[in-house]
């Protein structure tokens, strides 16, 4: 054994691709075995067969008062109505960006850490209930991410400020710093 | 078994030890430079695996990037599963296991990592109308927002020192799991 590790040359036959070959199937099959079964039992975990795509939306030229089942896209017009009303609102940045800087109220949940927040953020809100959600600027798309999966959970009024922190810091908007809902309560 | 198997135990007695020797001390060389290519590539898969396990999502969302992938089951396995390939890669590689298997991966890894990093970089010329040399993105390769110029150049040594180890002859320091 031990000559074999630290002595001997290991001589392959060049022609047999087919040995190769398995060796790399054999590599494949057990990092895919391994990681399905991490992602299983991480927290940042994820269902590959869940289906986000298909989720109604609506644009914002055509948001209106009445709520349409799905996603609606809204402007900084409707973002203050929202923070004026004290309806719920999530900033789906990171934890650093929400430190830095976010709308007063609103909950941290990091659309890429979201096993992390998700618990402590659903206990505050329920599925019936208007929530707005939003990410830096148009740049982003987390918050429309998060808002897809937030429908898949059962959440149907969901509204994305596209904007998003950026466009509401420039237009002069109260922001608040510190870690705020950070921990959901 | 390769005639060369039990070398330099077995004399061979024929005349042609000193020609064999010379050859084997040439290949003894060549082996350390595959050896020190297999810790090099072993190192920088094992630390880019281990920045993208466990943010399958941050990661899906780099993949998406380029295009290719929108989001969707075959987006969410390969950003489970690819931070695992490598780092099961690289831990192969270091361990002298299944080399050429590995090898054949990284191959084929780098190869697929050159295309898309030049097909993004392509396309961020004509959208953003920048020269090549100025585009800087993040590859979502677990290295961080670099210039894309300098990530082919990396992909290219990568890709290089794959084949080397793929094709090279011999190779020391291994656990054979196949009986030659």
């Amino acid at each position: 054994m031990l000559r074999n590790l630290f002595y001997n040359h290991i001589f392959y036959d060049m022609l047999n691709f087919k040995r190769i070959f398995i060796e790399a199937v054999i590599i494949v099959s057990v990092a895919s075995v391994v990681a399905f079964t991490y992602n299983a039992f991480s927290a940042n975990g994820i269902d590959p067969f869940k289906k986000v795509d298909d989720v109604p939306t609506v644009p914002s030229e055509k948001a209106d008062d009445s709520h349409a089942n799905g996603i609606v896209f809204i402007d900084i017009g409707k973002a203050k109505e929202f923070f004026n009303e004290g309806k719920p609102i999530i900033d789906a940045r990171t934890a650093e960006a929400y430190r830095e800087g976010h709308i007063p109220g609103a909950y941290l949940l990091d659309y890429y850490e979201m096993g992390r927040y998700m618990n402590k953020v659903l206990m505050h809100l329920s599925m019936d209930e208007d929530i707005m959600l939003y990410c830096s600027g148009y740049t982003c798309d987390d918050s429309e991410l998060l808002a897809r999966e937030l429908y898949t959970m059962g959440f149907t009024k969901l509204y994305v400020y596209k904007g998003g922190f950026d466009e509401w810091e420039e237009s002069g908007m109260p922001v608040e710093g510190g870690d705020g809902k950070a921990g959901g309560e | 078994m390769s005639p060369f198997f039990d070398w330099p135990l077995q004399a061979s007695g024929d005349g042609t030890e000193e020609r064999r020797r010379e050859r084997f001390e040439r290949m003894k060389t060549k082996d350390y430079i595959i050896i020190a290519a297999r810790v090099a590539l072993a190192a920088v898969f094992i630390y880019a695996a281990l920045q993208k396990i466990g943010k399958p999502l941050a990661f899906a969302d780099e993949i998406r990037m380029y295009h290719i992938l929108d989001i969707g089951t075959p987006l969410y396995i390969m950003a489970i599963v690819l931070p695992w390939v490598e780092l099961i890669t690289g831990l192969c590689l270091l361990a002298g296991f299944f080399i050429r298997g590995s090898c054949l991966l990284l191959v084929a890894l780098n190869t697929i990592f050159i295309i898309a990093v030049a097909l993004r970089t392509h396309g961020i010329m004509a959208d953003e109308g920048i020269p090549f040399f100025k585009v800087y993105f993040d590859c979502g390769c677990g290295f961080g927002a670099t210039f894309a110029w300098r990530k082919l150049a990396e992909d290219s040594l990568f890709l290089a020192l794959s084949l080397a180890i793929l094709l090279a002859p011999t190779h020391r320091f291994v656990l054979n799991p196949w009986r030659d």
